[in-house]
């Protein structure tokens, strides 16, 4: 989730310190409001971010572990079998989104693969893992 | 904003050969992401008469969320506005950088009128099928227009039938190739899905306003559209383009039968195929409703790296790099997952 939480505390404080004072009542409140906003999705982010990545992680490396067998590419099989045995060093979020973008990306190319061999098996099992991503990581509004 | 306003008033006297002008009550408001916007009153002699006129002006900021070319948003209200179409009345341009050190131009403002809320469940509350059938139907007439007949025939976009589909697939690929910030497996795979299956050719070049939906227009107390806005991104091409975006599940508020938080789907289609002319074939219309999705993506994409490194923090961007870019995330990741029974 780019902007990161962090990233967003950061800048959220520099908007309010030194940017919503030039802009005039009008637009300053419609910011504040979306600052508000942002920042109260913040705080859900802090909260279930690790999990998302962690869990993510898990299901990505589940799915190489199970689909790697039928892979024809041999380069393609031996990276998905050695990420499949990987895990995440720690709990930190810049750990866990450093191993979730090589995973994401070794995906990519895994579906890349299933597409080009009409391997339909492969690509309902991937839609499965990437459905299940979108939904965790769905930006829900409200309480 | 004293500085700005000087500037503005020893600009517009010039404009408009009034060299009594002053320029009273500027004042930023929400409007586009790619233009600051601000509303102030002109006020001056003209034949002997004291007018005392709401006026908008747009911008450049020192970061654009979408790079967009700085003439096409006045061009377009220009054309449009010429057709007895509802938008504001174009008043100046300037693209060099001397008179408010940033290119911009000038329009009416259009008062007394609100924005629906895209997140808004009843973004019209009563009014909402007669808002819908304004909405559609204008997009109809937009579709409708030869863009060679109203002066838009050199606009950026596809210049032929069958090249409109792979025109915006590669604009909007060329956006998430520069501004991806991590890997993007939905996204991609719909880039690829929309090469593969290529829709049929569009039925006529069209202008596309590029952002036609739920807040991207003024309405009044009586539900009666009065404003067309945020041309920023029209181009010529397919103008099924448009009727997707404007359907697409992220403007649908509560429901998503009622796209925009207006008409029933097949009511909204009924009406932009009466009003254009053409027609709104179910296969084509569902590419170009995939591509609305991945096109979302892609502006979300880069709306976070605007902020993500620091060139742009108004929080919108933040907002639309989180929500917004989920939700195309899970449209994109439920439909193509359909396209194979999974």
């Amino acid at each position: 989730m780019r902007p990161e939480v962090g990233t967003i505390l950061g800048l959220s404080v520099q908007k309010l310190a030194l940017g919503i004072t030039q802009e005039g009542a009008a637009f300053a409140q419609g910011t504040v409001g979306l600052l508000a906003t942002v920042l109260g999705l913040a705080a859900k982010e802090y909260e279930r971010g690790a999990d998302i990545r962690f869990t993510e992680n898990r299901e990505i490396r589940a799915l190489f572990a199970e689909l790697a067998p039928s892979v024809g590419n041999a380069t393609l099989r031996a990276e998905l079998t050695q990420a499949a045995v990987t895990s995440d060093p720690s709990l930190r979020i810049s750990d866990l989104n450093s191993a979730n973008y090589a995973l994401r990306d070794l995906l990519t190319r895994l579906l890349i693969d299933a597409e080009e061999h009409g391997a339909l098996h492969a690509q309902k099992r991937i839609w499965a893992v990437l459905k299940a991503l979108a939904e965790r990581r769905l930006v829900q509004l409200g309480p | 904003m004293n500085e700005l306003e000087d500037k503005l008033a020893g600009y517009l006297r010039g404009k408009l050969a009034a060299p009594d002008l002053t320029v009273a009550g500027l004042s930023r408001i929400p409007g586009g992401a790619s233009r600051e916007t601000y509303r102030f009153r002109a006020r001056y002699s003209e034949r002997g008469k004291h007018v005392d006129r709401g006026l908008i002006l747009r911008r450049d900021p020192p970061a654009s969320l979408i790079e967009t070319e700085r003439s096409t948003e006045y061009r377009a209200y220009s054309a449009f506005h010429k057709l007895g179409l509802p938008v504001p009345e174009p008043i100046a341009l300037e693209l060099g950088s001397a008179a408010l050190e940033r290119p911009f131009f000038i329009m009416a403002e259009v008062e007394n009128c609100t924005t629906g809320g895209i997140m808004s469940p009843e973004p019209y509350g009563e009014h909402r099928q007669r808002v819908g059938r304004q909405f559609y139907s204008v997009l109809g007439k937009i579709a409708a227009a030869d863009p060679k007949a109203i002066g838009l025939g050199d606009f950026e976009g596809a210049k032929a039938v069958r090249e409109a589909a792979r025109h915006e697939v590669a604009r909007w690929e060329k956006v998430i190739d520069e501004d991806e910030l991590e890997p993007q497996p939905i996204v991609r795979a719909a880039l690829r899905w929309l090469k593969r299956h290529p829709p049929p050719p569009a039925q006529k070049i069209s202008v596309v306003h590029g952002d036609y939906r739920t807040g991207n227009f003024l309405v009044d107390d009586n539900g009666e559209i009065r404003a067309i806005l945020d041309w920023e991104m029209s181009h010529l091409g397919d103008p099924l383009e448009d009727l997707a975006w404007a359907i697409d599940p992220l403007w649908a508020g509560a429901d998503p039968a009622r796209p925009g938080g207006m008409l029933p789907r097949a009511e909204a289609i009924r009406i932009w195929e009466e009003e254009s002319g053409l027609k709104a074939e179910p296969k084509a219309l569902h590419w170009w409703e995939i591509f609305a999705s991945l096109k979302g993506a892609a502006i979300w994409i880069s709306a976070a790296r605007e902020y993500d490194e620091g060139r742009n923090i108004d929080p919108i961007n933040a907002f639309s790099g989180w929500y917004c870019l989920s939700f195309h995330n899970r449209v994109l990741a439920e439909r193509l997952a359909a396209e194979i029974g999974a």
